[in-house]
């Protein structure tokens, strides 16, 4: 009975015990021992077995082993793997306090030995499907040669690749040329890399104004604080009980004198209103400037009592952009602003816009970026496009898309 | 359009919603079902436009603005399957749950700040929400019509082909979403945090969630096999993409998550 489902089962089961076993032997799987050149090496090996499944393609093993129930059994070994990796913080590394499930891998899941013999075992599974369909091509098949080619190549060079993959941080200063970066444990590199910051620019949203206790610095109500949105096109609101009338807002803004406020397009500028709180129970009236502060500028708020004030929150970045020139030790210069979102590639490399000095904001004088070094991500990609291709596939054909292949695949065994 | 103004759009959405959900069941009113149906989900498409203008950023950023889309497919593509495949449940169900979410909005709104983060801010962000909330409607749909199969199982003893032919399409639909969505993250997370896959906690439940409907479509391949337990995995599936939409938040094993605002 090749097509069983209690057989697959069992055989599912026995290899996640196996690697449960492993786990508890041996502990973690070190994927850097996956290191190019023993990637490819694997990698190959993983092809060739595939391949071979062809001279046993009636064999009662192979039909079994590309069988739906043992495809359905491994599908769900990796969800109840991953079920339990969501639910259990993945710390990565042994945690002091060592119990059953930490002697488990639970903890540090995709390198698990249980999870690694499954995916593995998956590779093999899906590769001999795709290799034994694809000895009786039909094109009708087309959503199934997508679908699963895809997912084959995306698993492939994404679980065999991620040994090779290398991420750095580097902090670069305004005007100096860097090439020396910091990996993941913070042990310093040097790398064929040199950037030149020329300039680090951000730009922020309007900020929030809200009511404070001057004593505590806690916004009020205490429960549940009010704001006021800067904007221009709503200029009223309402904070703690008093009505707030937004007369004048400078985006960049200097202090010209002890009570004036000057626009001015220079870094040192912080946003300022010039505001009128209303008290309706009193009939108080109060004006004056709020602004925030940075490090050229003190900040100003507006006190209502001796015990409260208006005051301005921190500003949030809405971008931060990085002017610079990446050159390689082959003579290529490539100048770009790095912005989050709209990294720069540069052979195999791709450099990120990461942080900068969160407290100085707008006056960083430094801006830090993420060095990306993914050789296998060509493969990944062209994989990932496949199945887009499928999944679209899905979507207009239904389940008509697989229901046709099948019965003729059905029939032809039969 | 603001939140202050929702319920007066809400309000009629509902209450069209919930006549057409009614009137479906008789025969003779379909017609009227329709209209009130379309009514209903146009007021809602206004305040959508409306808001969107208003704050000049595409209404997707909170959880808040993600419930006003899934109310919006909800209803909308809830009524397009009902006129394919004419079962007046599936418009009452899409109009319910519709209604759900439109008051959660009401009751508990958590109103977020205007301000878009900057990795927020891409091409793929609208594509990518979109696509899920899509898949999520399907899926929800999904749901019901499992239930309804399996009272029918219960009942005559044997399984309605045509529910299952629904339920196979929906699957099928929603998962193609389900996985356009989760792609348009991978290239997404490419260009902003340096990698496609780091196993943060949303991604790690996302994975778990399209491993069950992977292993739905699998199973229903083999025909009138195995149904019952292909039936009972749609609605553990959709706990499963009910976690990895709301309840990631709330775990203590996603405490990291970059996927939390």
């Amino acid at each position: 009975m090749p097509w069983g489902y209690p057989k697959s089962i069992t055989i599912t089961a026995g290899i996640a015990y196996v690697g449960f076993v492993l786990q508890m032997a041996i502990s973690d799987f070190n994927f850097y021992l996956l290191t190019s050149p023993v990637n490819l090496i694997v990698g190959a090996l993983i092809v060739s077995l595939c391949l071979l499944t062809l001279t046993i393609r009636k064999a009662k093993f192979l039909k079994w082993f590309t069988s739906i129930p043992f495809s359905v059994c491994l599908i769900m070994a990796l969800l109840i793997l991953t079920l339990i990796m969501g639910l259990t913080p993945q710390t990565g590394t042994i945690p002091a306090d060592r119990n059953f499930f930490t002697m488990l891998g639970f903890h540090n899941m995709t390198g698990s030995w249980p999870f690694i013999l499954i995916y593995f075992t998956t590779l093999l599974s899906l590769g001999s499907l795709i290799i034994r369909r694809l000895a009786k091509f039909n094109i009708r098949d087309y959503g199934f040669y997508l679908n699963h080619l895809g997912l084959w190549l995306v698993l492939f060079a994404g679980g065999l690749g991620h040994a090779d993959m290398e991420r750095y941080i580097m902090h670069v200063r305004e005007g100096e040329v860097e090439w020396r970066v910091y990996d993941g444990e913070g042990n310093v590199k040097e790398l064929p890399i040199a950037i030149q910051l020329n300039d680090f620019d951000m730009e922020v949203y309007p900020p929030k104004l809200t009511i404070i206790d001057r004593t505590s610095g806690e916004p009020q109500p205490q429960s549940a604080p009010d704001y006021y949105q800067i904007d221009t096109k709503a200029p009223t609101g309402k904070l703690n009980g008093w009505v707030l009338e937004m007369n004048e807002y400078i985006h960049q803004a200097v202090r010209n004198s002890d009570s004036t406020y000057l626009e001015a397009p220079i870094p040192e500028t912080t946003p300022t209103a010039y505001i009128t709180m209303t008290n309706p129970s009193t009939g108080e009236v109060l004006k004056g400037w709020v602004g925030g502060g940075n490090r050229a500028q003190l900040y100003k708020s507006l006190e209502l009592s001796k015990q409260y004030a208006v005051v301005m929150t921190v500003t949030e970045a809405k971008r931060f952009m990085s002017d610079v020139e990446v050159s390689t030790p082959d003579g290529t210069t490539k100048s770009a602003i790095l912005e989050v979102n709209h990294p720069l590639r540069i052979g195999s490399w791709t450099i990120y816009q990461h942080g900068y000095d969160n407290a100085a904001g707008r006056l960083s004088s430094y801006s830090s970026m993420e060095l990306v070094y993914d050789p296998w991500i060509v493969p990944v990609y062209i994989g990932l496009i496949m199945i887009a291709i499928g999944a679209v596939a899905m979507i207009v054909r239904g389940h008509s898309l697989s229901r046709k292949s099948l019965l003729i695949d059905n029939q032809e065994e039969e | 359009m603001n939140w202050d103004t929702f319920i007066w759009f809400a309000l009629p959405a509902m209450i069209l919603w919930a006549c057409a959900g009614i009137v479906v069941y008789r025969k003779k009113s379909r017609v009227l079902a329709d209209i009130l149906m379309v009514s209903g989900i146009s007021v809602y498409t206004l305040f959508i436009v409306g808001f969107w203008i208003n704050i000049e950023r595409p209404p997707m950023q909170t959880m808040g603005e993600t419930r006003l889309w899934y109310s919006f497919f909800l209803s909308a593509i809830g009524y397009i399957t009902y006129r394919r495949w004419k079962y007046p449940w599936l418009l009452s169900f899409s109009a319910l749950v519709a209604s759900v979410f439109i008051c959660i909005n009401l009751f508990k709104p958590e109103i977020h700040s205007k301000n878009l983060m900057p990795a927020l801010q891409s091409v793929w962000f609208i594509p990518h929400v979109t696509s899920y909330i899509l898949s999520y409607a399907m899926f929800g749909a999904a749901t019901v019509g499992a239930f309804v199969q399996m009272n029918k199982i219960h009942r005559n003893g044997i399984s309605d082909k045509k529910i299952f032919d629904l339920l196979d399409n929906l699957v099928y639909v929603g998962f193609g979403f389900l996985v356009l969505g989760m792609l348009m993250g991978c290239v997404w997370a490419k260009e902003a945090w340096g990698h496609y896959w780091t196993w943060d906690p949303k991604e790690t439940w996302a994975f778990v969630t399209s491993m069950a409907y992977l292993a739905y479509i699998h199973l229903r391949l083999q025909g009138d096999k195995k149904e019952k337990v292909a039936l009972w995995l749609i609605p553990v599936a959709f706990v499963l993409l009910m976690i990895t939409w709301i309840g990631v938040n709330y775990l203590p094993s996603a405490q990291g998550s970059i996927h939390v605002y």
